[in-house]
């Protein structure tokens, strides 16, 4: 009964359509719409039904922080301009000074993240007195979305910060004994802040790349301890002759099998990778694979939902590893370029 | 882990930063006695503002949407509406301005002391308020959310013009974009646009937001040590730099229409 006049009511919709302007028709219609597209194996933003957004890294945003990153998905057009023609620099949105060009800022929506990665000192636990530890926080202010409101966080947020600290913690990819500093007595408190600039569907596959470039990023500063048993951070050369450093060497922090992540919506027989947030309002089921850099699976959640075939979730496991390998690259290129930006 | 984070754990810098400090206070100490120009740490005269970059846009699931950055301070508006007034709200003629400020846990060099600025929210709402037509959108409320990315000084102003910046990408009707500039005083000397470090040290800040074109002050704040005719001049210094910054902020906005016309 609901599907027939569902049925009737995307027949009548593609009669109107004709006759309705486009935008009126994808707000009224959003589902109708969207298998209008999708008859034509093409989305309303332009991409084919496996393809994921166009994805830039931009490391370091953030001073104030050890390590930070901004990511962003979708198609932001950015064009280089020769820094003359700016007095300044803005090093946080480098898309931004691109629309000062006569193509502009474009109004395609796209996703954006701002990771940071804040260092303290505690004691650790007696259970674990040689491990650091890892609080990761995912925020959903209420610049990101029209449907957040201050003093009343969104539902998803903490649902979020629970599934990236999983993920984080059970591939292994951050070793807690790289944050001890002296053993039993001080080690570090990786702070793990995620905002969400500007919500547009598959927040958790953004902010899992986020992280994982914030850690990426992270340079641990040179400490020292003082005689009241305190640590502080040693700077410039002075200071490493002076002090007996305690951590010389642990400066980095290895990774160990970067994950990655994709979600796919499922729709009918299709399968719609990294889903907008209009595509997110009109579908159902989604399942988000979490690959690492061994191609190894790190987590399959699908909640509820639409049934689905195991064919259907192969082919999710499929996508997932397409998409790792891109953000490999386009993370690796991120480093370099930000190695290049240092030397200069 | 609030309260784990407020007994067992403590930023490592802050035991180093501590002589720096004092090395620095001393520094401005000594500027002070021979009251003379002293170099700001980012090389600026005391009159010149930190370059300002602000463009529209950052938000597209917003309304209308800015973005500015001054120096290390980073900040974004998100303006959304004019919707449908919380239920509990009373019938109104006019509709509502409601403001609200937040800053990310690392925007301050200490994690979470962005939380202190509470009074923000209610002193962006009195800046615009003056400048925003609220009967061109009566029953309903107008939202205007501001995140401060990263804090480096002079925070207030930067968020009043970036506001009034996305108010205008919003299409919301105003009598005039409001701007807004802040200038410390040391002593004898005024330094404008103060950085975090400068304003640490300031014997008084005053804040000014401004109707450029109308020649009117929506929101003076004054604090600290003031002689009269400092007042004065300070006020005027702000006022010009106010009219500079709308310029750029009118620029902008050209941009933008001149783009989405083509």
């Amino acid at each position: 009964m609901a599907a027939e006049t569902e049925a009737a009511a995307a027949a009548t919709a593609s009669g109107l359509a004709g006759e309705m302007e486009v935008e009126a028709y994808r707000r009224l219609f959003p589902l109708a719409f969207l298998e209008r597209h999708l008859r034509e194996s093409v989305r309303p933003d332009g991409r084919h039904l496996s393809e994921a957004r166009h994805t830039t890294i931009a490391l370091g945003a953030v001073y104030s922080a050890h390590g930070s990153a901004l990511i962003r998905l979708g198609e932001t057009v950015m064009r280089s301009l020769p820094s003359s023609s700016s007095p300044f620099s803005p090093l946080f949105f480098p898309a931004l000074l691109a629309s000062r060009a006569p193509q502009l800022f474009d109004e395609m929506p796209s996703q954006a993240m701002l990771a940071s990665v804040k260092l303290e000192v505690m004691s650790p636990p007696a259970e674990s007195p040689d491990e650091g530890s890892v609080a990761v926080e995912f925020h959903m202010p209420p610049i990101c979305s029209p449907l957040v409101r201050p003093g009343r966080p969104a539902d998803v947020a903490p649902v979020i910060s629970k599934a990236l600290e999983d993920v984080l913690m059970s591939s292994g990819t951050i070793n807690l004994k790289d944050l001890c500093l002296i053993n039993g007595k001080a080690s570090w408190l990786a702070y793990l802040d995620i905002y969400c600039l500007n919500a547009d569907g598959s927040l958790f596959d953004a902010a899992l790349i986020s992280a994982v470039a914030a850690f990426t990023h992270l340079e641990i500063p040179l400490v020292s301890v003082g005689d009241d048993g305190r640590v502080f951070t040693v700077g410039g050369n002075e200071g490493k002759t002076k002090f007996e450093l305690v951590n010389r060497e642990k400066r980095k922090l290895a990774l160990g099998g970067i994950p990655f992540s994709l979600t796919c919506a499922l729709h009918k027989d299709n399968v719609l990778a990294d889903p907008t947030s209009e595509e997110e309002s009109v579908i159902e089921t989604y399942i988000t694979v979490v690959v690492d850099s061994s191609d190894r699976l790190v987590s399959i959640q699908k909640l509820g939902g639409a049934v689905t075939s195991m064919e259907t979730v192969k082919e999710c496991i499929s996508l997932a590893k397409e998409r790792r390998r891109k953000l490999i690259e386009i993370l690796t290129d991120s480093v370099e370029a930000m190695e290049v930006d240092q030397t200069e | 882990m609030s309260v784990q984070a407020a007994t067992g754990t403590y930023s490592p810098a802050a035991a180093a930063a501590g002589d720096k400090r004092r090395e620095k206070r001393e520094e401005l100490r000594r500027h002070l006695a021979e009251d003379a120009d002293w170099p700001r740490a980012d090389g600026r005269s005391f009159h010149d503002c930190r370059p300002a970059f602000m463009q529209t846009g950052p938000t597209t699931a917003a309304s209308g949407s800015a973005y500015a950055e001054f120096g290390k301070t980073k900040v974004i508006v998100s303006v959304f509406g004019p919707r449908e007034s919380k239920k509990a709200m009373m019938y109104s003629d006019v509709g509502r301005l409601n403001c609200n400020v937040s800053y990310t846990t690392f925007a301050t060099p200490v994690r979470g002391q962005g939380a202190d600025n509470k009074e923000y929210s209610s002193m962006l709402h009195k800046a615009l308020e003056g400048a925003v037509m609220l009967h061109t959108f009566p029953k309903t409320t107008v939202d205007v959310f501001a995140l401060v990315l990263e804090s480096g000084g002079s925070d207030l102003p930067i968020i009043i013009s970036c506001a009034s910046l996305a108010l205008a990408d919003a299409g919301i009707m105003m009598y005039d974009l409001v701007t807004s500039v802040s200038v410390s005083c040391f002593r004898k000397n005024i330094i404008i646009d103060p950085t975090s470090d400068e304003e640490a040290w300031q014997d008084g800040s005053l804040v000014v937001a401004f109707m450029p074109a109308r020649k009117e002050i929506t929101q003076l704040t004054l604090t600290g040590e003031w002689s009269d005719s400092r007042i004065t001049n300070a006020v005027e210094l702000c006022m010009d730099a106010c009219s500079k910054l709308s310029d750029i902020l009118r620029d902008r906005l050209k941009d933008t229409a001149t783009l989405t016309s083509e």
